[in-house]
């Protein structure tokens, strides 16, 4: 089986000698973009969370948290986006998120 | 990599109990997953895609974007150095750097107690001073924070996210010579040319001068004989052998020395330990006092069997595995093959140096029946692990004595 991915990113690293007068030593790479999305789920803060968290980070942040994560966590996190990393979150967006999150990948989420 | 996939396979055979799945991805597009593999950590909520990113072999992902990889664990039965293609990448914020010329690349040395600041290229760091290398692990303050119990949030990370290379670099002590550090400076931070999306947040990390002029930190440009990977730092990382990797800034561009203590988020809230001997509190309650995480613990693991395998009666097994810790270098290694009642002396491969893994083995005999295998280490000064986790919020520096249960057929 061939496991590399067919998105599997695309590294140069080049060595240039140009006319034997300059040599450079230049790395490129092309990162992987596709990742999980976002849970969909008809509550408000579903929509909220794909323009705010995932601009910023993949949805793995959230994904793979313990189910035990409470209410807190989650707004904890989200008033750290917020207060720290700048994410540009109304404030009448944030319990709605915070609530989207808890159900979705929190300790609320339906059993 | 059809290797990789091999040997996966035969972990799945040998481990049973669905140890682990390679399997189709089918939740997800089909296209663009359409050959990737999943593994499932021994945690609840453990499955995670395995992917190649640029330089790397398929890799655990915690995270895509920014990309967080944890390194299979049964690449360390390979040997005591980590493939660069195999060692695991730990970013803070999305906007990284994907293409750097590795020559030209500007460090910055500054800050208000620097009495000469300048710039210095990489062309110029490899050309201009003396290199120094040594062995080191680089382990993550989070790894194993997934195996906590009870759970704590945050990057949910099994034990994989550690690594040990050779390094080659400049000691930063010599870099900083030529910038005349005053008699006023307290910290030295670092930056790196990674970028917070919005701004708040850049990854700035410090440390207290005195241990910046040690003369073991380095600014490295070489890892196991190559250039850095791009995504462990390339083309220049500090390296700050036997601290964890939060201090081992990637894409090295700006160095200051100033005459405060650093706070920036990195440093504070964030990255703290209980301000105790054990770094750790009652479970499900919150330190009083906080620390920066500083030096590694001491850690051992059994390499060559995982937990679940299947040993043939009445044949002698080599078990085989690694132990390290902050620096003082691995002084004993006891295992038990019976719980912990009785623990006799493993014995110790090549010493790489205090800051490398260090292999060990031990052979035994079973008898038809399951085994309770124990590993333990200690330290030059005499640390050790705990028989039980500790435990602290944040889900750094676990080191309990790791247990591997096997049964003889």
């Amino acid at each position: 089986m061939n496991s590399k991915p067919i998105f599997a990113a695309a590294l140069s690293a080049l060595v240039l000698s140009l006319g034997g007068m300059t040599l450079t030593n230049a790395k490129s790479i092309t990162l992987p973009t596709e990742a999980p999305s976002l849970k969909p789920s008809a509550l408000p803060g579903y929509a909220k969370a794909q323009t705010n968290c995932v601009a910023c980070h993949s949805a793995e942040y959230m994904l793979y948290q313990p189910p035990t994560a409470p209410r807190a966590y989650w707004e904890a996190m989200v008033t750290r986006m917020k207060a720290v990393f700048k994410a540009p979150i109304d404030d009448a967006d944030m319990p709605v998120i915070v609530d989207y999150l808890v159900k979705a990948y929190g300790n609320e989420q339906p059993r | 990599m059809g290797d990789d996939t091999n040997r996966l396979r035969r972990r799945l055979i040998a481990g049973g109990a669905g140890a682990l799945a390679v399997s189709g991805l089918g939740s997800l597009s089909r296209t663009a997953f359409a050959q990737a593999t999943t593994i499932q950590l021994p945690i609840a909520n453990g499955k995670r895609n395995m992917v190649a990113f640029p330089e790397k072999r398929p890799l655990i992902v915690l995270t895509t974007r920014p990309p967080q990889l944890e390194t299979p664990f049964e690449i360390f039965n390979e040997g005591i150095i980590t493939p660069n293609d195999a060692f695991f990448v730990r970013y803070h914020n999305a906007g990284i750097p994907t293409s750097i010329d590795g020559d030209k690349h500007v460090i910055k040395i500054g800050g208000n107690a620097a009495g000469k600041p300048f710039e210095l290229t990489v062309a110029e760091l490899r050309s201009q001073f003396k290199p120094i290398e040594y062995v080191a692990v680089n382990q993550c303050s989070g790894n194993s924070r997934g195996l906590f119990s009870p759970r704590v949030t945050g990057g949910q990370l099994t034990n994989g996210a550690m690594g040990n290379a050779r390094w080659v670099g400049v000691p930063l002590k010599d870099v900083l010579a030529r910038a005349e550090v005053k008699n006023t400076a307290k910290q030295v931070t670092f930056n790196g040319l990674d970028t917070a999306v919005f701004g708040g947040g850049d990854f700035v990390k410090s440390l207290d001068v005195s241990h910046a002029l040690d003369g073991e930190v380095m600014l490295a440009y070489q890892m196991n004989g190559a250039d850095i990977p791009m995504l462990n730092g390339y083309p220049v990382k500090l390296v700050v052998p036997g601290y964890y990797g939060t201090y081992w800034v990637k894409h090295l561009s700006e160095i200051e020395v100033i005459d405060s203590v650093f706070e920036g988020f990195w440093m504070k809230p964030a990255y703290r330990i209980p301000d105790n001997d054990c770094a750790c509190v009652e479970p499900g309650t919150a330190p009083s006092a906080t620390r920066p995480i500083g030096r590694f613990n001491v850690r051992s693991f059994i390499t060559s069997v995982q937990d679940g395998a299947r040993l043939r009666a009445g044949q002698q097994a080599v078990v085989r595995g690694i132990a390290f810790d902050g620096g003082q270098g691995i002084r004993e290694v006891a295992y038990s093959t019976d719980g912990g009642q009785i623990w006799r002396e493993a014995k110790l491969g090549n010493d790489l140096g205090r800051y490398s893994f260090r292999e060990f083995t031990f052979a035994f005999t079973p008898d038809k029946g399951t085994y309770d295998l124990r590993i333990r280490a200690w330290n030059r000064s005499g640390q050790s692990q705990p028989m039980d986790a500790l435990w602290q919020p944040a889900g750094y520096m676990r080191n309990v004595v790791e247990r591997v249960s096997v049964t003889a057929v």
